[in-house]
């Protein structure tokens, strides 16, 4: 008999219930000379909304892809609930839920064949999957689009669609790279309520980001990245102090000296 | 314009001069030259008919004017695309005349040119005049061919992006790999028919020459006999047509990124999850049929295996002979393998879905299943109907020998080359407007082709055999044993490539999130460790590959086979020309020298991979070595 999710992280979390829902420790890639996430250590608590923030080209992307085992390190582990994500994928894999940014899916699929299909590679019954399919489409307002191909979804949908496929399967933790970019302000307010009650019920989720307010208004708990290192992690209140998250950001990263002096033929 | 616009398309080709294209600009460029000095040569062969020279030229332009149409097929887009420059305050008519000007510099059009010198030399036996008209006719179809070819390129892309469309292309891509492989077959045809001594029947040569690649050749024609009023009308057309093509190649070139033509899906039907393929590997295999029905790059992928047999079977038709019906699925079930050995490449980064869920299993067994969905009854059908056609009883056992053997080991090697020879391609969502642009996978199919036809090796031994001792039933046990070896290569390889999808997956989405990008950004991906071959090598390996597939099979085993069967043709077969006892040694040599020079074309290949291994792994241990220190710190 499989041991259902919840098991794993009922046993896993042993007596307090604090082991990370993700933890990274010295994660590391490099690609060439080019040192992409530098040895970074994070902790996600369960039950938290994690932000990662950081300029483009911080190392985010590769970071979050190690983590959630679409690219290996070069070094150090990521464990989900105290599962290496590389040395046990299956379990690993059960218990979270991923949108990576900007890959592609099985493009020639209408939006509910996708999840049907997503759903049988996961094995969930056949009746509990048609239901939440109608349910996911509902939600993501996606009925209208029945017969469009995912191939020619907009951005938005592309994002809204993965993000169902995400939360198909009932994972623990949601890991979700850039998950607003591109989507439109009525969509993202029903994003959010999604992912606010799925905190809510205990469970927990990683986002990246450069949306500063976004975070702010989110998350409770962020990480601040830059050049692939984590410069800053923690409660929000901790990590921002006096000042706003924004402020926060642009003195960790340091801003470009030139940044701000505009050009000089357009100054006239 | 012109001139930034040719300094700019300079830059680009100096900056993609890799290796392999390299060697293939060698080769192609090799080829064209020969192809021109022979449709010079042409116009200085005594011919006594008269008319039939002119009759013969018109043909072979004809044929220069096809692979300009059919030729950017192969090369995928042109070095300067329209959309690059479309946010430009530039008229579009000034665009296109500069890009006109710089679709000029290439090998093609060089080569075109020096083709086109004979119909200067065509002239010069028709006088002084006539040789003063050729120039500018011969200038005006040159710009007339390369124009051509730009608008029928952009128009190609703009059909190709509907299913119908794809299987255009597909059909034109097989007629050109026929063309390549099979065209002496045509030359047979003409040399078999009475056309050189009887000439062209009057309608085909009127036709001929409605043809605007002819049109500069009316005109010369017309010059040598004094019809002044045919001569400017002809080269009038040629010019208005010039003018017409620019215009549309101009408003070609203003489209805004045009919408890809929509396919829809099945709405709001549930979506069928029990019966037969119930689980995960059916899910896969009906999703994959879905993706084969719906995804004109899978079209294509399709009709190119299905249109190659065909055209290969029939061509023999040409000149009565009936040999290569029967062997028409066989056919279907080997280009198969070929056209459809880069089958996770073409989902691209999808793959990410594959492996967050865990089904690397079930997608490789759904994929082989879908393949076999798609190729197999095709091919069935093809076997059994054309072989009543051909009445061939005998070719049965050889049938069932083969097909059997061909499907079950293609099923297992397209997905084994698709995990470990994946060459990475544009997503589905990130495509240009020109579906036509995908992964270039011309060294894979060459050596899956060949590889391809292993598996049928035993169950052939054992017919082969049984004709020898003529023992029906070793005869007979062909499709038995065929039928085993298929079933055991797809169940192992499928399994091995579900192993190393496993293994490598993560692997394989990084090459294609990042291999996609153009040279230099695979480069900077890479941190610089892109390793080109050596000039010599590239070198080497351009006239191993060509010179070693001419020797190997139109000089040595298609001669051997013609000459153990007793058949009858010369037309280029150095052997046939022979002494039967200085045939067989001939086009032994011929074979030995060309699997020679195959070898070294490998071996190269295989020295350069291993070369860069290492110097991938030298890189590794300085990067080590760098941060040792900054960790001990």
């Amino acid at each position: 008999m499989k041991a259902t999710t919840q098991d794993v992280v009922t046993k896993r979390s042993g007596a307090d219930g604090r082991v990370p829902a993700l933890r990274l420790t010295g994660l590391h890639k490099a690609f060439g000379a080019n040192i992409a996430v530098n040895h970074v250590d994070l902790a996600v608590p369960q039950g938290s909304f994690f932000g990662l923030v950081g300029p483009n080209g911080a190392g985010k992307t590769t970071a979050l892809s190690m983590a959630v085992g679409l690219l290996r390190p070069d070094e150090g582990r990521s464990e989900v609930f105290g599962v290496d994500v590389w040395d046990d994928p299956v379990q690993a894999r059960a218990l979270m839920g991923v949108l990576p940014d900007g890959l592609a899916m099985p493009e020639r699929l209408t939006g509910r064949e996708l999840l049907t299909f997503i759903g049988q590679l996961r094995g969930i019954e056949p009746a509990v999957l048609a239901e939440r399919t109608q349910e996911l489409l509902d939600v993501m307002e996606l009925n209208d689009a029945e017969t469009t191909l995912v191939v020619d979804y907009s951005t938005g949908m592309r994002k809204k669609i993965g993000l169902a496929t995400a939360l198909l399967h009932g994972p623990r933790l949601l890991v979700l790279d850039e998950p607003f970019e591109a989507v439109d302000p009525v969509s993202t307010a029903a994003l959010k309520a999604i992912l606010v009650r799925f905190v809510e019920s205990g469970r927990s989720v990683v986002l990246s980001s450069h949306v500063m307010p976004l975070v702010e208004q989110l998350c409770d708990t962020v990480a601040i990245m830059t050049r692939g290192r984590v410069v800053a992690a923690g409660p929000l209140a901790e990590v921002r102090g006096e000042q706003t998250l924004e402020q926060t950001f642009v003195r960790l990263v340091g801003g470009d000296e030139l940044a701000g002096r505009g050009l000089s033929w357009l100054a006239s | 314009m012109a001139g930034v616009l040719i300094r700019m398309k300079l830059a680009i080709i100096r900056n993609s001069m890799t290796g392999g294209k390299a060697a293939w600009m060698v080769t192609g460029g090799i080829f064209g030259l020969l192809f021109a000095t022979a449709t010079i040569w042409l116009t200085f062969v005594d011919i006594a008919r008269p008319g039939l020279l002119g009759d013969l030229l018109a043909c072979v332009w004809a044929m220069w004017l096809l692979g300009w149409v059919i030729g950017p097929l192969w090369g995928g887009s042109a070095v300067l695309r329209a959309d690059h420059f479309a946010l430009l305050s530039v008229p579009r008519r000034k665009l296109a005349v500069g890009l006109l000007g710089a679709a000029f510099v290439g090998i093609t059009t060089a080569v075109t040119a020096l083709a086109f010198l004979s119909l200067i030399t065509y002239a010069a036996h028709l006088g002084v005049v006539a040789a003063l008209i050729a120039v500018p006719a011969a200038a005006g179809e040159l710009v007339f061919v390369v124009l051509l070819s730009r608008v029928a390129y952009a128009l190609l892309g703009f059909v190709a992006t509907s299913r119908i469309g794809a299987a255009i292309t597909g059909v034109l891509f097989a007629a050109m790999i026929v063309l390549a492989q099979s065209g002496w077959m045509i030359i047979v045809a003409i040399i078999y028919s009475d056309v050189l001594s009887t000439g062209f029947s009057s309608t085909f040569s009127t036709t001929l020459r409605w043809i605007p690649s002819s049109w500069g050749l009316v005109a010369v024609d017309a010059a040598g006999h004094g019809d002044w009023p045919l001569v400017l009308g002809a080269l009038a057309g040629l010019a208005v047509l010039i003018g017409l093509l620019l215009l549309i190649w101009a408003a070609t070139l203003g489209t805004p990124r045009r919408s890809r033509v929509t396919i829809r899906g099945i709405g709001h039907a549930p979506v069928p999850t029990g019966g037969l393929f119930a689980g995960p590997t059916g899910a896969v295999f009906r999703k994959e049929l879905r993706t084969w029905w719906r995804d004109p790059l899978r079209t294509t992928t399709a009709t190119v295996p299905i249109a190659w047999a065909l055209l290969t079977a029939l061509l023999p038709l040409t000149f009565g002979e009936k040999v290569l019906l029967p062997w028409a699925g066989p056919a279907v079930a080997l280009f198969a393998i070929t056209s459809a050995g880069n089958l996770y490449s073409q989902d691209g980064t999808a793959l990410w879905q594959t492996i967050t869920t865990g089904a690397q299993h079930a997608d490789v067994r759904g994929r082989q299943w879908a393949y076999l969905a798609v190729f197999g009854p095709i091919s069935i059908a093809l076997s059994i109907g054309f072989n009543i056609w051909s009445g061939y009883t005998w070719a049965w056992p050889w049938i069932a020998a083969t097909l059997p053997a061909l499907l079950g080991g293609g099923a297992g090697m397209i997905i084994y080359a698709s995990v470990a020879a994946m060459v990475p391609g544009p997503d589905a969502h990130k495509r240009p407007d020109n579906p036509l642009e995908r992964a270039d996978t011309t060294g894979q199919s060459q050596v899956l082709f060949w590889a391809g036809l292993i598996p049928a090796a035993p169950a052939l031994t054992a017919v082969l055999l049984g004709d020898q001792f003529d023992l029906p039933v070793l005869r007979w046990a062909g499709g038995p044993i065929s039928l085993a070896t298929g079933v055991a290569l797809a169940w192992w390889l499928g399994s091995v490539a579900s192993r190393r999808l496993t293994a490598k997956g993560a692997e394989m989405l990084h090459l294609m999130h990042t291999g996609r990008n153009t040279a230099a950004g695979r480069a900077a991906a890479s941190g610089g460790t892109r390793i080109e071959l050596s000039k010599r090598d590239s070198a080497i390996l351009g006239l191993c590959l060509p010179g070693g597939s001419i020797l190997l099979f139109p000089q040595g085993l298609l001669p051997l086979v013609f000459v153990l069967t007793g058949v009858d043709v010369k037309s280029w077969f150095l052997a046939m020309y022979l002494p039967r006892e200085w045939g067989l040694p001939v086009a032994g040599v011929s074979i030995l020298i060309g699997i020679f020079l195959y070898s070294q074309a490998i071996l190269i290949t295989v020295r350069n991979k291993k070369i860069r291994a290492q110097r991938e792994a030298t890189m590794a241990r300085d990067r080590d070595a760098a941060r040792r220190p900054s960790a001990a710190r």
